[in-house]
């Protein structure tokens, strides 16, 4: 470890002066790069495997035609031009967008309310049933779920319009209208992946040091004034922790809508992602599969940025 | 300036190492493509024979193996038995196979990827049934006409049929006795169709719903279409196919017969289509059907044997599936679709296409011609899960002990109505199902939405039937 924490300035010298570039490393420092290229490699290689290679690949195979069967045709810019007046294509963009916004809000606030509550007062035992309980769904595989809860909320056999009858409310049509299936997918995501969200608040909330509560305290700060003041600042980078990957997440969700609503009714709940895997597997159309699949990496890098660069103005470092 | 920093010996290096890096990107591209394939064990030599999973019982695939290789032990054969949700998803999946380079010899292929797989992948059968026609004599007399002109395309037959369903209408008899209900006649209209579902929505409680349907190609609005007399795209016959038709079959049953189905200028917007959109928008206006859901119709078969529903369209594939949710051999029964202009049924079949890529295709050929001899199917369908295509398999001992009393009505549906046909699955049929069951979907979910729905459908339809797929 101190091999190299010596040798890191003297690289940076050689890079930052023309003469230091004959400054030929030892053979001890030799050894300690190639140790160091060894350890890393399995992890590059996988990354450049399984992430650059497809990345790469997506985006070569967006420039042409290919139907599995046939060779590849190259196509240009025709499979983005094709996407872009494509209005399934257009539409599920805008379904995502929307889905990811009713989502990621819905997750982070049920997760941050329920990690608050669970911080409070409470007997240790029945805070690990709880934190348990809330982590559940999420270790369930979200096909199964979907199928589960396409029953439940049947509009004509299911147990929720069931319930509602008990109170003289009539049927909702929770998958087979546009804002009612669009709802239920939601309902249905959120449900499952809102533990991520709550186990990430529950540990940056316990690394909150309790004086700092106490000081708020002593100062007058109670109740939902200390919350907004002290907790929320300090929980600031869990928070763009949680809402990142939330949000990456929210814009590439599939199995739910895919299961639940099969898109529909119409196009209302059709998703990107959706879309890609119907271009590609059941019309054979990989290129514009593919142009769609950039555009949605291109959508989900620029999300991120940006949520990065709003986080300097909102996100405080203790 | 950066140049002016290189030494020779590191610009010598760094020559070598793009130099090896030209070297490797020169072999791996002049190599040809690893596929999966290559992966050492993968190829055992055996005969690939893809399934859709659910299709056949675990002891079914295992007497199919058991029997070949009886018959033909130099012929190694292999089931790939591959899960899938529905026949689209099943092809997703073949495919992906494909473009690994695990491609199959023979896939089990129903209706709605007949043209599909003919066009791009399939081998016409043709040569082989002409060489073994006396062989065949038998099957294609016991097999209706109908069937084997679903499986043929331009001409030539890709398929030898082995199952099939036609959409009938399902009822239960409990739901009957409750309205006060006759078993309805067979030749009952869509009128007669209506005032029992009225009857029986009048004779049952608030969770009751007289008619279920799924929003899917088969069993979905076609039938309506079809009964209405019309269809989603306007279909034709290609010409050919009388070496077939006069090889095996007595004049009054080729009569008509083609070289397969066209399907091609859509017609969603075509009065008769509206008129069957308008009727079933009133069914769910009434409280009289259900909501069109998409999928497959899982959570049916709870409802149906519960009695909250009534009536439902379905094939001889219900009789098993109901007699294993556990309900009685009388407990419903099945009639022919009611009629509105006609009675003009549709169905979907099944059978094995030999796929271009084979190396087998002499070994493929044995199986085709072993998979549909009546012994063979017998093994495989004993659940009744399906209608075998064979006219000698239904009988009395098949249907006893799962029912229904009218199980003639399964096969007779293409006697009765000799212009019953197959559902329309042009080569696009990807594309022209998704747009049917995305505007079904619409023109269903709100009142008044009939209309615009199906012009958006029209529109769609002819883009995707534009479409060189």
């Amino acid at each position: 470890m101190t091999d190299t924490g010596t040798r890191i300035p003297a690289v940076r010298t050689r890079a930052a002066s023309p003469g230091a570039a004959a400054v030929r490393p030892s053979a001890r420092e030799r050894g300690t790069r190639l140790l160091a290229a060894l350890f890393l490699a399995p992890t590059v290689v996988g990354i450049v495997v399984f992430t650059v290679v497809p990345i790469v690949g997506s985006v070569v195979l967006s420039l042409f035609h290919w139907n599995v069967i046939d060779a590849p045709g190259f196509a240009g810019t025709a499979n983005y031009r094709e996407i872009f007046s494509d209005s399934t294509v257009l539409v599920s963009f805008r379904n995502t967008l929307v889905f990811m916004v009713f989502a990621v809000a819905a997750q982070l606030l049920i997760a941050l309310g329920l990690a608050l509550t669970l911080n409070g007062r409470m007997p240790a035992w029945l805070r690990s049933v709880f934190r348990s309980a809330f982590f559940f769904p999420l270790v369930l595989s979200a096909a199964s779920i979907s199928v589960v809860m396409k029953y439940l909320f049947n509009q004509d056999f299911g147990v929720v319009n069931w319930l509602i009858g008990l109170f003289g409310l009539a049927p909702v049509p929770w998958l087979t209208s546009e804002h009612g299936a669009m709802a239920t997918v939601v309902i249905v995501y959120v449900w499952q992946q809102f533990g991520f969200s709550f186990l990430l608040f529950v540990g940056g909330l316990n690394n909150i040091p309790k004086e700092i509560h106490e000081a708020a305290a002593l100062d007058g700060a109670t109740g939902l004034r200390k919350h907004l003041a002290v907790t929320l600042p300090l929980l600031s980078p869990t928070l763009l922790v949680a809402s990142v990957v939330g949000i990456i997440n929210a814009l590439q969700v599939f199995e739910q809508p895919y299961v639940l609503t099969d898109g529909g009714p119409g196009d209302s709940t059709r998703t990107v992602v959706m879309v890609i895997y119907e271009k590609a597997f059941e019309q054979l159309r990989f290129g514009e599969a593919s142009a769609v699949g950039v555009l949605l990496f291109v959508l989900i890098m620029a999300v991120t940025a940006l949520q990065f660069r709003l986080s300097r103005r909102f996100v405080h470092y203790q | 300036m950066t140049d002016s920093l290189l030494s020779r010996r590191a610009l010598l290096r760094y020559g070598a190492y793009g130099a090896g890096a030209a070297a490797l990107a020169g072999t791996a591209a002049s190599w040809d493509r690893l596929t999966g394939a290559d992966i050492p064990g993968r190829d055992d030599g055996s005969l690939v024979v893809a399934t859709l999973g659910s299709a056949f019982a675990p002891a079914g695939v295992r007497a199919l193996v058991d029997g070949f290789r009886r018959l033909h032990p130099d012929i190694k054969v292999r089931i790939n038995a591959v899960q899938a949700v529905d026949w689209s998803d099943f092809f997703a999946k073949i495919l992906t196979q494909i473009a690994a380079g695990t491609a199959p010899d023979l896939v089990y292929v129903a209706t709605e990827g007949v043209q599909l797989f003919a066009r791009h992948l399939g081998v016409p059968l043709d040569r082989w049934v002409r060489r073994d026609a006396a062989e065949l004599k038998e099957y294609f007399a016991d097999v209706h006409p109908s069937l084997v002109e679903s499986m043929m395309y331009e001409g030539s037959l890709y398929q030898l049929p082995i199952e099939f369903n036609a959409a009938d209408m399902y009822l239960n008899t409990r739901v009957l006795r409750r309205a006060g209900a006759d078993f309805p006649a067979a030749d009952w209209t869509r009128d007669d169709f209506t005032a029992l579902l009225r009857r029986m929505k009048k004779a049952s409680d608030s969770h009751f719903t007289p008619y279920f349907w799924t929003n899917r190609l088969w069993g979905g609005v076609v039938p309506w279409l079809f009964a209405n007399g019309t269809n989603l795209l306007a279909e034709s016959k290609a010409p050919g196919g009388s070496w077939l038709w006069d090889s095996f079959y007595p004049a009054d049953r080729r009569r008509g017969r083609g070289g397969g189905f066209r399907w091609t200028t859509p017609q969603a917007t075509d009065d008769r289509v509206v008129e069957a959109y308008d009727y079933l928008a009133s069914l769910v206006h009434d409280g009289l059907c259900t909501r069109p859901e998409g999928g497959n119709g899982q959570n049916l078969i709870g409802v149906f044997s519960t009695g909250r529903v009534g009536v439902t369209p379905a094939g001889g594939f219900w009789a098993g599936g109901l007699h294993l949710a556990g309900m009685r051999a009388d407990g419903f029964d099945v009639q022919y679709f009611p009629r509105r202009h006609t009675q003009r049924h549709q169905f979907g079949a099944a059978g094995y296409a030999l796929l271009r890529t084979s190396k087998k295709q002499d070994e493929a050929w044995e199986f085709i011609k072993y998979s549909a001899r009546r012994e063979t199917l017998g093994e495989l369908f004993t659940t009744n899960q399906t209608t075998p295509a064979r006219r000698s398999m239904l009988t009395t001992a098949r249907y006893r002990e799962t029912g229904p009393a009218h199980w003639r009505v399964f096969y007779d549906t293409l006697d009765r109505f000799p212009d019953t046909g197959p559902i329309p699955a042009p080569p696009q049929v990807a594309e022209v199902t998704q747009v049917l069951l995305k505007h079904t979907g619409t023109a269903l979910a709100s009142p008044g939405a009939v209309g615009p729905a199906l012009r958006r459908m029209q529109g769609d339809l002819e883009k995707a039937m534009e479409r060189d797929v």
